[in-house]
């Protein structure tokens, strides 16, 4: 929509964040697009800084650099987490990161809708406003489910399941902004599958060298439920060698040790609801996130719901801008009375 | 689905959801919003529900006056300077659940030997689910604040190593009070411990007060106990039956120590950071979990949902962190008082 510049507005931008526990993006209404991973580093001492060159550091470039850096995810388990201060800094600079990456013009008023996983709206709301308010002239904090809901047009008798690293995120649209009763947060998303997938692996190869992040690249890359044609073989060094690894089946049961639960808590959900929206519901579930790219977990969800009647299950085209381009279409869309100066 | 040109339908959902999002926008930064749609009127719910609540506590309140078991008056938290918390090396002689009969029934002095052996301590983050608890006008819920102060305690008292640490609830899930209850008795949790946010509508203050399971003939104190006994599945009835029951049981003087402790640790503590706080001290109240719990449980109400300053303070990670510190000290401190008496039980034993 375009009523703002209609409006005489032209000297704003709108910005879509999506702050999330494993990577965030930005959308922003001057078609800028961008993306870090939500890791925010410090130079450990004055040698660090040396050797880093920055003050702070971002994303691949923070976890490459590592060793020299006070390293902080900060919305980790969904929440700001523990160690405070550095969290809400981290998320401080995570913010003007993406707002930079956007390039504002010097004279341009930002407007930011900024969506975040919905159990740290719960808490720290304040926090996240607090992080946000000195880099955006004005600013509405939703969930990330929500905003990827909005950015859809999926208003209506729909069910968004944002599939993130630390949370997956149910949301029911109804019409209105989501109640309580219309969202569910829970454990079974990204990282829990990383954990599952490093303990199959230690058990089955105790001799190998893994750790968590070669882990999480081996499940980007292969990734999937039920059937999958071929081998899914890897390079892992055993005594600094590296050995081929068949790591088809612990993938595929990683993987699938987050399916009971999602279907549990979908099946919820939709119960709630007279059948004739029910019917509705089904016909209008979308996934989103990271998760949303394992392969066969659409078709899967699918046939599992599909036991008490039809059930359509799509995937989001993007999952890395859904979120952020649903918030700045909210952002868009925004009457200009309800953008309050901060 | 997407259309080229939305529907009139489609244009007034989207009106009401982009003023949906701005108004809770306002309720985050504390402006209320002028609310248009068709909901009741919060005054009339609290209307109702203070109806509702007096008519309970009368209720109540009749039946436990008819039953003066516990002669003693309420305590208040004694303020005793702090110690340093350690907990001794070795291993315990004698676990909790054999202790009664070990001790051979009522006889007291070894009573305090009972923090020695704690291996298992519960926490129940208050409320979850379809059941917020209280809330404040900014519209933090109780539920979503003591889960996330839960976990900070929690991961707190695993860093000793020597701890098993449960939970009730892990999420934003209903979980009915005989659920934790039975939670609590079948891992064979050592210690219980209820957190909980104040709500005190008619007063713009911060309390901190501390609970442990008895009769309370304070009407303010079962007005609470109603509210906190809101999910469980007793009725008015089992409670005067229970009540009957239980007497000056270990389990209660313990209980009543462990209050003291939590209560000690966080006013003092919750002092230094804000003066405005009140110190309601350690009370008797019938609350469900803390009744249904065999081992020394409390319940404590760690701030103040209904004052404006605090609950602000609450949606900071720092203040969370802080209670759970708190809380914390509470427990070591709880723990460590065993320690003392016995050592000193044992030598005298050895003479
Ligand atoms: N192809 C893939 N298959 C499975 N999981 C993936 C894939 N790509 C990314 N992920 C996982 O998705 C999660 C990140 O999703 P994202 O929606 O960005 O989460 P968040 O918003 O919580 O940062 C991570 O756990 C990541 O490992
Ligand atoms: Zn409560």
């Amino acid at each position: 929509m375009k009523q703002k510049e209609a409006q005489g507005e032209g000297n704003i931008l709108f910005v879509g964040i999506d702050l999330g526990t494993s990577r965030s993006s930005i959308s922003a209404s001057n078609n800028t697009r961008e993306w870090i991973e939500s890791y925010v580093g410090w130079p450990k001492d004055f040698i660090s800084l040396q050797v880093v060159g920055k003050p702070v550091l971002f994303g691949a470039e923070a976890l490459k650099n590592r060793l020299s850096l006070d390293l902080c995810r900060p919305l980790e388990h969904g929440v700001i987490k523990e160690g405070i201060e550095k969290s809400e800094e981290a998320v401080k600079e995570i913010i003007k990161y993406l707002i930079e990456l956007a390039k504002p013009q010097p004279e341009q008023k930002i407007y930011a809708v900024v969506g975040v996983p919905a159990d740290t709206l719960k808490v720290n709301k304040l926090a996240i406003r607090r992080a946000v308010s000195e880099f955006a002239h004005s600013l509405m904090v939703v969930s990330e489910p929500f905003a990827v809901a909005y950015g859809m047009n999926l208003l209506n008798n729909s069910l968004v399941i944002d599939i993130g690293a630390g949370t997956t995120d149910l949301c029911i649209m109804h019409g209105t902004i989501p109640l309580e009763e219309d969202q569910k947060t829970i454990l079974a998303a990204g990282d829990y599958i990383d954990e599952q997938l490093y303990s199959y692996l230690t058990e089955k190869y105790p001799n190998s060298k893994f750790n968590k992040n070669m882990v999480r690249q081996f499940k980007e890359q292969y990734s999937f439920v039920k059937e999958l044609s071929g081998d899914i073989r890897v390079e892992i060094p055993v005594d600094g060698k590296p050995v081929m690894h068949d790591i088809k089946n612990e993938v595929k049961r990683a993987c699938e040790s987050i399916l009971p639960a999602l279907v549990e808590t979908t099946t919820e959900m939709i119960a709630r609801f007279d059948p004739e929206f029910q019917v509705r519901i089904k016909n209008n579930i979308v996934l989103a996130g990271g998760g949303s790219l394992i392969r066969g977990l659409r078709e899967y969800l699918q046939n599992a719901l599909k036991e008490y009647g039809p059930c359509n299950v799509t995937c989001v085209e993007d999952p890395l801008f859904s979120g952020s381009n649903g918030a700045l279409k909210l952002a868009q869309d925004m009457p200009a009375k309800y953008w309050e100066p901060l | 689905m997407l259309f080229m040109i939305p529907k009139k339908r489609e244009l007034k959902v989207r009106k009401a959801i982009l003023r949906g999002v701005y108004e809770d926008n306002l309720r985050i930064i504390g402006k209320n919003p002028v609310i248009l749609s068709g909901r009741v009127p919060v005054f009339f719910k609290k209307m109702f529900l203070f109806f509702s609540i007096t008519l309970l506590s009368i209720l109540v309140n009749g039946n436990y006056l008819n039953l003066p078991l516990f002669p003693e008056k309420q305590t208040t938290a004694s303020l005793i300077t702090q110690r340093p918390s350690s907990l001794p090396a070795e291993k315990p002689v004698v676990k909790p659940s054999d202790y009664q009969a070990f001790l051979g029934g009522k006889e007291m002095p070894l009573s305090r030997m009972f923090g020695l052996e704690v291996k298992t301590i519960m926490i129940d983050p208050g409320h979850g689910g379809s059941d917020s608890g209280t809330k404040g006008t900014m519209g933090t819920k109780e539920k979503d604040i003591t889960l996330d102060i839960a976990k900070k305690l929690r991961e707190r008292l695993r860093k000793y190593g020597r701890y098993n640490i449960l939970i009730t609830r892990e999420q934003d899930t209903t979980l009915p009070l005989n659920q934790r209850v039975e939670l609590a008795r079948s891992s064979r949790a050592d210690l219980f411990i209820s957190i909980h946010l104040n709500y005190l509508p008619s007063k713009p203050i911060n309390i901190i007060e501390t609970y442990y399971f008895g009769p309370s003939d304070d009407d303010k104190t079962l007005r609470l106990a109603e509210q906190e006994n809101a999910g469980s599945h007793y009725g008015l009835s089992d409670f005067k039956e229970i009540i009957g029951k239980i007497g000056e049981t270990l389990k209660l003087q313990e209980s009543k120590e462990f209050a003291a402790s939590i209560q000690k640790n966080l006013f003092l503590n919750s002092k230094k950071q804000n003066a405005n706080v009140y110190n309601f001290g350690v009370k008797r109240a019938p609350f469900v979990v803390l009744l249904g719990v065999d081992v020394p449980a409390v319940l404590a109400e760690v701030s103040c949902l209904s004052n404006r300053e605090e609950e602000i303070e609450l949606n900071t990670e720092s203040h969370r962190e802080n209670i759970a510190r708190y809380l914390e000290a509470g427990i070591l401190d709880y723990l460590n008082k065993g320690e003392v008496s016995y050592e000193a039980k044992r030598s005298s034993g050895r003479r």
